[in-house]
């Protein structure tokens, strides 16, 4: 039973990576669209609430303070995040599939 | 010889290559650490850094670089005969390919995610990056070039092709819609999308339809090409202008899956045909001469002409910018770079299989070749899936669709990034130019002059010669991070002065002994113009580049600049 039990166990691992293979090759392109569309309105909110931590001169709303216990967390990531500089190659993930 | 002992022969250089060599170099020099944390982990903020599995990441990766140079190269060096490509497939690979690939996930993983622009203006000098946009922007433009013409000229043209096209298209709307829009079930979109798809396939190689498109080339006449490479460019303005997940992403779905299933089929006809005794290469020669008319000797021209597939520098703008800052563990570098690069050279191999054992002879493959370049992979393809029963009057136009839907989801993207760019770097010049339907036609624009007045193994060489530039610039990056943090370097290195001067070599004999002499004889005056003007200004970026790298090397090689022990 031990054979049996390894040579399933196998087949299962197996299946699995071909599972997360194909899912890699097909949709998880736009599961990863998605989280970046959520990342990129969060950073944006981070922003326009508390883009005075930057810099950015903003009206210090009252809601700010309310929420300033949320974005703590996710501060020093938000700045490295929005203030990292870019160039042109930053896009070059968008070519999927040139070659 | 036939095909399943190539394909053989392949796979034990998959062996010893991964299997010994690339796992030597990373275990002994590159010492990844499955504790140590990657910049997806520690900078993960939902955009441009977010950890995936090592899985998910390799099929990813492999779906990046995977498309139609692999397929392309191979049918076009397969002139010189099917061993020296074999061989540069093989060895190229082997000491070049993956390690470029690897390495250009390690050099920015350990560089807190830099890119490789970044990282040339750190590691090279401040102007190594503009020489790299330079690069990008020309050899985007050559892709249009060299696909557009395949596919607008002499794929779209075919009778048997546009209604499949559109079929392909359509599912792809339809794909994008029920999943967004509808909230359908992937599996029921993927189902009812890919068969639709295949039934538009068919329907366009019915003799009705293929007869409705006869008479309308017949009438066309002369401007048949103009009118096909006119609905290719209006393909890609809209798959550049509409949101991504209107058109390009899903379209690129669905096509993905009439891909897959028939290379899946193909490898199977294959290995059928083999054991009947088929599958060989009959009277197609393995080595043709040195030289070769249209396309010229075989050292350099082979080494540009195969890019992907062997080396292709577009991979490492691809890994560093995105695969990079998702690997959630060093160790999963090697499986996820370096294997990507063997599966695909795997592809490359069955892609020459495709065009030369499969077609039916050296004759076959040359009056393929002279009807439509890229026809010759869906002539071998057809060959391989009819031994599972499909019909070569089926194989053949959906050999074209398959080749024309992956040339198309790569055109989309690059006419995207095209327009980007030109707003990037000349948008404060010229503010028109920041309107994204604006720059899709300057871009586009371009590209049907290269389409229309180019030649195509001239276009085709010149586009393998700025990806091999940049493969050049990625391993003089690696080399010089190498040196700073005291590694051993010999392995990237010499594999960068081979590509290095292979490529310029290839560059000035394409630009002094193709291009220039024609524009003198008066053949194809505007395309070959266009032709030296790209391959002298590629010259002259790789010789400050080379100049540059030359002194960022010495710089460390004389100690001026010591190197940073991790």
């Amino acid at each position: 039973m031990p054979l049996v039990e390894n040579v399933r166990s196998k087949l299962r691992q197996a299946q699995h990576t071909i599972g997360e293979f194909i899912y890699g090759a097909t949709t998880f392109e736009w599961v990863d669209g998605i989280h970046k569309e959520r990342g990129e309105v969060e950073r944006l909110f981070a922003l326009i609430t508390f883009g005075d931590i930057l810099g950015i001169p903003i009206l210090p709303p009252y809601y700010t303070l309310r929420l300033l216990p949320f974005v703590v967390p996710a501060m020093d990531r938000w700045k490295r995040s929005l203030l990292r500089e870019r160039d042109m190659t930053d896009l070059a993930e968008l070519f999927e599939g040139i070659h | 010889m036939n095909a399943l002992v190539i394909l053989i022969i392949a796979a034990v250089g998959v062996y010893l290559g991964y299997g010994l060599y690339a796992k030597k170099i990373d275990k002994d020099i590159i010492q990844p650490s499955p504790d140590k944390a990657t910049p997806a982990t520690m900078y993960m903020d939902g955009v441009d850094f977010t950890p995936a599995s090592k899985n998910v990441l390799f099929g990813y990766q492999f779906k990046s670089i995977a498309a139609l140079g692999p397929i392309g190269g191979p049918i076009v060096a397969a002139q010189y005969g099917w061993l020296p490509g074999l061989l540069w497939i093989i060895f190229g690979t082997f000491f070049i390919g993956w390690v470029q690939d690897y390495a250009s996930i390690i050099v920015p993983m350990r560089s807190e995610g830099d890119t490789f622009g970044a990282l040339s203006y750190k590691l090279i000098s401040p102007r190594a990056r503009g020489i790299l946009l330079v690069f990008i922007y020309l050899y985007l433009l050559l892709i249009m070039g060299a696909f557009g013409q395949v596919i607008g000229i002499n794929f779209l043209s075919n009778p048997g092709v546009p209604v499949g096209v559109l079929a392909v298209i359509l599912m792809g709307l339809l794909a994008g819609q029920m999943t967004y829009k509808m909230k359908q079930d992937i599996l029921l979109t993927t189902a009812i999308t890919v068969v639709v798809a295949f039934i538009g396939i068919w329907v366009g190689t019915l003799s009705g339809v293929t007869g409705f498109f006869e008479g309308f080339n017949a009438s066309l006449g002369a401007n048949t090409k103009y009118f096909w490479a006119l609905i290719f460019a209006v393909i890609c303005y809209l798959g550049a202008v509409l949101p991504i997940w209107r058109w390009a992403q899903p379209t690129n779905y669905v096509s993905f899956w009439i891909i897959a299933l028939g290379m899946a089929g193909g490898v199977i006809g294959m290995i059928i045909w083999t054991f009947q005794g088929g599958a060989t290469f009959g009277d197609f020669p393995a080595f043709t001469g040195w030289s070769v008319a249209g396309l010229g000797p075989l050292w350099p021209i082979l080494f540009v002409t195969i890019a992907c597939g062997a080396v292709s520098g577009w991979h490492s703008l691809v890994s560093s910018s995105g695969t990079a800052r998702q690997i959630e563990k060093e160790v999963d570098a090697l499986p996820i770079g370096g294997g990507a690069m063997w599966m695909e050279m795997i592809l490359a191999v069955i892609a020459l299989l495709t065009a030369t054992a499969a077609t039916g002879g050296w004759d076959a493959y040359l009056e393929a070749y002279a009807g439509g370049k890229f026809g010759v992979f869906a002539v071998g393809l057809a060959n391989f899936l009819s031994h599972i029963g499909i019909p070569t009057a089926f194989g053949i136009p959906y050999g074209m669709v398959f080749l024309t839907i992956m040339g198309l989801t790569i055109c989309y993207l690059v006419v995207r990034f095209m327009r980007v760019a030109s707003a990037e770097l000349l948008g404060d010049a010229i503010p028109a130019l920041k309107n994204m339907h604006v720059g899709a036609i300057v871009a586009l624009v371009l590209s049907l002059i290269v389409i229309w007045t180019g030649v195509w193994q001239t276009i085709w060489v010149l586009f393998g010669g700025a990806n091999q530039m940049m493969a050049s610039l990625a391993l003089l990056i690696i080399t010089v991070w190498l040196m700073s943090q005291g590694k051993k370097y010999g392995w990237t290195f010499w594999p960068f002065v081979f590509m290095y001067i292979t490529t310029i070599a290839a560059l000035v004999y394409t630009a002094f002994w193709k291009a220039l002499p024609a524009v003198l004889a008066g053949t194809k005056v505007t395309g070959n113009i266009i032709a030296v003007v790209v391959a002298v200004i590629l010259i002259l970026c790789a010789l400050v580049l080379g100049y540059d790298g030359v002194l960022a090397i010495n710089r460390y090689r004389k100690g001026e600049v010591a190197p940073t022990a991790e």
